[in-house]
């Protein structure tokens, strides 16, 4: 459900399955102000009305009414992540977790001998 | 059954070397292979068709993958969060990488690119075709008889060509045009809406996090092509046709599902980690991470492990391990244990008493006590296990293109012919001179030329 | 209790060919018309089938990853032996709950078995033979001489310890493919135990840690409901039985030894998980019904159930904002404005991924599962809900194909089963009977393969042998 907060109008996207038949607290990730409201398959019944206090759950991610992404802990949900430093882009490798040379970097055209990356074939 | 572990004689101790031996995949290279001399080509993409035509693969049949000209096929851009890529793309396209997704359905096999859009891509086509013992296709039901490369037209040129099609809803039917995904086979097909927490515990329906109806999917592709292969080589002397459709091959793994619903009118719902059928039998949460200070978010999670003691003698000592006398009386025989109502106390009890500890203390502790347990390990669990490596079931592969990667072996093993790994897959377009050029009788200036229009 | 009276399946006829295609073109019946002359499961009995050569002994017990094995073999034509312990394999005896009342009785001799066996105790014949016996073990000893498979489980080593391993039976038949099945293997540190069970395999290999929500939507690792990795570790069994068929027919003349785990077939088929972490040392998180290399490809609530929607790329990415656009304009013009979704790639991040399925959601809310497949139908969008057995059971495409079919066996009456995939112009898979009692088959099998006369029969049933 999107909850697009009546005070200060960020868009605060409270995801589906957490909260699809919900009742109690969550809290806008842009002013911090508390919201209590019911869902029930994904619409709001009833709410939002403000309300003190903690919230319950806090929305999977929100941004602000110019896209602006705002997200982080105490405002939002932690994503699942695989490591510690996951950035969701692609990301130059070239040694792998044992040290060992793999072929994980943009390349070039003189890179390559025929389809295959010089310095793979270059090995010793 | 017998339930004591066979004697520590002699012959028991032979029989784990030998099996260490014959099981070897570093020697699988120095043994024959199933499928030397049979040639297979592969028009696909995604999981579904790739996967089927990849096992053949690793049994040594020549495996050529045809993919679109410079960025190949769809599932080469995809990757786990965007991250990891391995470069280059093609030798048209080295500043982008083959994403992860394309991973483990194309091994072992050749990769040259063909437009089939256009006379000349078809006419390639058909050369190959006629060399071949296999086709493996999964576009469209009708696509590939529409450009003239279908089965109809195939069959003419190579009476003996096994032409095996692989797709979401099948050829015929009035679904017969949906596009369709694995999780969309999983959905419609019956096994989604049986995994996860049950309804009145919260719980949601639960993909299986493997592409299933993709890769098992192919699995039962090659069980069809390699039937057909038999019998054509010792009876027939004939090619056929064989569709294969992934929502199908769902609905026929619902084990008890329909001739409980046909007789009684009962549908099967989901059960969470445990077993609707035996007792103690379910995975239950400990309440420690093995890994309290690592960085990796993952290894922070608190364990889990998987206890199997459903037989009344299994159990009861199950009980003196926790060290609960009511429990082990209250529930000493199987029926009692088995109801749904005992099975909501049996579980949060065992959680209860796993609730400080990893689920390596867990598992000691059930060790120690003979009782059948897993962890639920993750990737890297997984990956670095001795048992895995020794066997083969992961590798550390030397690839010829990509360097050092860690990969999967094949699935099953076999003493005089295994099935192995080679290399994980190629850029698009690799092996085009050395395919044609073989195959379809493409001197090196048409190679250029249909190089020059993008039809290659 | 009231046991519901059930209606007769199915409870809507299932639709003609005519019903199907009429008022198509010409040209756009042809070829699904075509598919059907050749595919059509009515004709299979027609048809020859391509294992009819092969004869199977599958003794595993206990475990699914055996039996289904065999049943890959056995609709395809080959002719199966299960040889049970006396009283059956136990498996016969699981059903769900306990519940007797839902087990299937034999019409002649009231012997009780449950649904999942039953489902899988398709085209084979049932022989019972007690291995803990020497002369049981004799007995199979004599049987494996007229066989090409021989599909085992036992605890790892045990069968070599009787006697009656692949080391001593290649002895007496060269020819013989011998199959061992099992959960993790029978060698190695984690070998076999006895006992041990599926989802034993699901949790070892890492599928279990990978499947479920993550734990910030509150989620927990989860096994599949199946035995799924049994039903994936015996379709690699049955490809490499297979091979080793081919490799003996074509070149070898003999046989070999075969091995196929449940765990290692998943292994098999997890993707990138290995690859990934072996590059940057990532440990595959789970990821509920979303997918972390593809959005939008996910299962998210809809006003009846949940509901699947696929379409990354950007031909469909923005035909399923049109189609939500219809209803509401504004999620669509908000998703059209956002720079951080132009970008196919860019899509991936969770945050992006919390946006779209929740923006996807508000449409979702209004829309039954019929409705949003009809509506992304439409726009050629991949979609469906999903489906609980009673709706699979009915589903017009299902019917029709006959993925769902009635089968009436002499022994337990009328039963609702999934039929083989194995669809094929020339040789397809097919169901010939399905269940069997235990020990149904004794006299057939081992008159005729092993001469038994009266007098062998009596005395090997009293000493408990058969």
């Amino acid at each position: 459900m999107l909850l697009t907060c009546p005070s200060c109008k960020t868009k605060n996207f409270l995801d589906p399955y957490p909260f699809w038949n919900f009742k109690g607290k969550t809290k806008c990730a842009g002013c911090g102000k508390v919201w209590r409201l019911e869902t029930a398959g994904g619409a709001c019944v009833s709410g939002p009305e403000a309300a003190d206090g903690q919230a319950d759950l806090l929305p999977g991610f929100a941004e602000k009414p110019d896209y602006s992404p705002i997200s982080g802990p105490g405002l939002t949900r932690s994503a699942p992540r695989a490591r510690k430093d996951s950035v969701c882009r692609p990301i130059p490798i070239q040694k792998n977790v044992r040290g060992q040379i793999v072929s994980g970097h943009p390349l070039k055209k003189e890179d390559l001998v025929g389809s295959r990356p010089k310095f793979i074939v270059e090995r010793t | 059954m017998a339930k004591e572990t066979a004697s520590k004689s002699a012959t028991q101790q032979g029989f784990e070397d030998f099996c260490h031996e014959t099981f070897d995949f570093k020697k699988a290279f120095g043994k024959p292979e199933a499928l030397k001399g049979y040639r297979v080509l592969s028009c696909t993409q995604y999981i579904l068709g790739p996967s089927c035509a990849s096992y053949m693969a690793e049994l040594g049949a020549e495996v050529i993958k045809i993919e679109a000209p410079r960025r190949g096929e769809a599932m080469r851009h995809t990757t786990p969060f965007n991250e990891p890529f391995l470069y280059p793309l093609s030798r048209w396209v080295p500043e982008r990488g083959t994403g992860l997704g394309f991973l483990g359905a194309n091994p072992n096999e050749y990769f040259i690119s063909v437009d089939f859009h256009r006379p000349e891509g078809q006419a390639i086509v058909k050369k190959l075709a006629a060399k071949s013992d296999v086709m493996v296709e999964n576009y469209r039901p009708g696509t590939f008889d529409r450009w003239g490369i279908g089965y109809r037209q195939l069959r003419e040129i190579n009476p003996r060509l096994v032409y095996c099609w692989l797709g979401g809803f099948g050829g015929w039917g009035p679904g017969r045009v949906r596009a369709s995904y694995d999780i969309l086979g999983q959905s419609q097909g019956g096994n989604f809406g049986m995994t996860g927490k049950p309804e009145f515990l919260g719980g949601t329906p639960s993909k299986h996090t493997i592409w299933l109806a993709d890769y098992w999917g192919g699995m039962m592709g090659a069980v069809q092509i390699l039937a057909a292969l038999y019998w054509r080589d010792k009876i027939s002397g004939e090619g056929t046709f064989t569709e294969y459709s992934q929502v199908h091959g769902v609905t026929r793994q619902l084990e008890y599902a329909l001739p409980l619903y046909g007789r009684h009118g009962v549908t099967r719902e989901r059960w969470g980690n445990w077993d609707t059928q035996l007792c103690v039998h379910g995975i239950i949460k400990c309440g420690k991470s093995s890994y309290p200070k690592s960085e990796n978010p993952q290894e922070q999670e608190e364990g889990y492990i998987l206890i199997s003691a459903y037989d009344d003698k299994d159990f009861a000592r199950l009980c003196q391990a926790v060290g609960d006398g009511k429990t082990a009386e209250k529930y000493a025989k199987h029926d009692a244990r088995v109801k749904p109502q005992s099975q909501m106390e049996i579980y949060p009890w065992l959680e209860k008493w796993a609730a400080d500890k990893t689920k390596e203390q867990v598992a000691e502790t059930l060790d120690k006590a003979g009782i059948n347990n897993q962890p639920v390990w993750n990737a890297k669990e997984v990956a670095n296990h001795p048992h895995w490596q020794q066997r083969g079931a992961v590798q550390w592969l030397d690839d010829p293109t990509f360097g050092d990667l860690m990969h999967q072996g094949p699935a099953y093993k076999m003493s005089h012919t295994p099935p192995r790994l080679k290399w994980a897959l190629k850029p698009v377009g690799a092996d085009n001179e050395y395919i044609l050029g073989k195959l379809a009788g493409l001197s090196s200036e048409e190679l250029r030329r249909l190089e020059e229009q993008e039809c290659i | 209790m009231a046991t519901p009276k059930v209606a007769p399946w199915p409870a809507i006829p299932i639709a003609k060919p005519d019903e199907v295609y009429g008022g198509l073109s010409d040209q756009a019946k042809e070829y699904p018309t075509f598919l059907e002359t050749i595919l059509r499961q009515e004709k299979n009995f027609e048809k020859p089938e391509a294992l009819s050569r092969l004869r199977v002994l599958d003794c595993s017990t206990r475990m699914m990853i055996g039996h289904w094995c065999s049943s890959m073999l056995s609709e395809l034509g080959a002719e199966v032996i299960q040889v049970e312990p006396p009283g059956g394999d136990p498996l016969r005896k699981n059903t769900p709950f306990g519940r007797r009342e839902y087990m299937f009785r034999d019409k002649e001799t009231g012997e009780e078995v449950g649904g999942q066996f039953l489902h899988e105790m398709r085209n084979k014949l049932s022989i019972t033979l007690n291995l803990e016996t020497e002369e049981g073990r004799e007995i199979l000893r004599k049987l494996a001489v007229h066989a090409d498979v021989v599909i085992e489980n036992a605890p790892p080593g045990q069968w070599d310890s009787w006697g009656i391993g692949y080391r001593q039976l290649k002895e007496i038949n060269p020819r013989l493919i011998y199959c061992w099945v099992g959960q993790r293997g029978q060698w190695g540190p984690l070998k076999d135990k006895a006992g041990v069970l599926d989802p034993t395999a699901q949790a070892a290999c890492g599928f279990v840690h990978g499947t479920g929500d993550p734990k910030e939507f509150g989620g927990q690792p989860t096994r599949s409901a199946l035995w799924m990795a049994d039903h994936v570790g015996g379709t690699t069994a049955a490809m490499g039985i297979l091979a080793a068929v081919l490799y003996r027919e074509n070149i070898s003349g003999e046989g070999q030894f075969v091995e196929a785990t449940a765990a290692e077939a998943i292994i098999r088929i997890l993707d990138y998980s290995w690859a990934w972490y072996s590059m940057d040392g990532s440990i595959r998180p789970r990821y509920g019904n979303w997918d972390l290399a593809i959005n939008i490809y996910a299962v998210n609530p809809c006003k009846d159930g949940y509901m699947m929607v696929g379409g990354g790329h950007d031909r469909l990415w923005y035909r399923i904002w049109r189609v939500v656009g219809d209803e509401y304009p504004a999620v669509e013009e908000d998703i059209l404005g956002d720079l951080h979704l132009r970008e196919v790639a860019d899509r991936l991040g969770h945050d992006m991924q919390v946006k779209t399925y929740t923006m996807l959601g508000e449409w979702l809310k209004d829309n039954p599962r019929s409705e949003a497949e009809r509506k992304l139908s439409k726009q050629q969008v991949a979609s469906g809900g999903v489906l609980y057995v009673n709706e699979v059971a009915e589903y017009p495409h299902f019917k029709y194909r006959g993925h769902v079919a009635e089968t009436e066996s002499p022994f337990y009456g009328k039963i609702l089963y999934g039929t083989t995939p194995f669809l094929q112009h020339k040789t397809p898979g097919r169901l010939k009977w399905l269940g069997r009692p235990t020990g149904h088959d004794n006299e057939d099998v081992y008159r005729r393969l092993l001469g038994f006369a009266r007098e062998d029969f009596a005395r090997l049933k009293k000493s408990n042998v058969i």
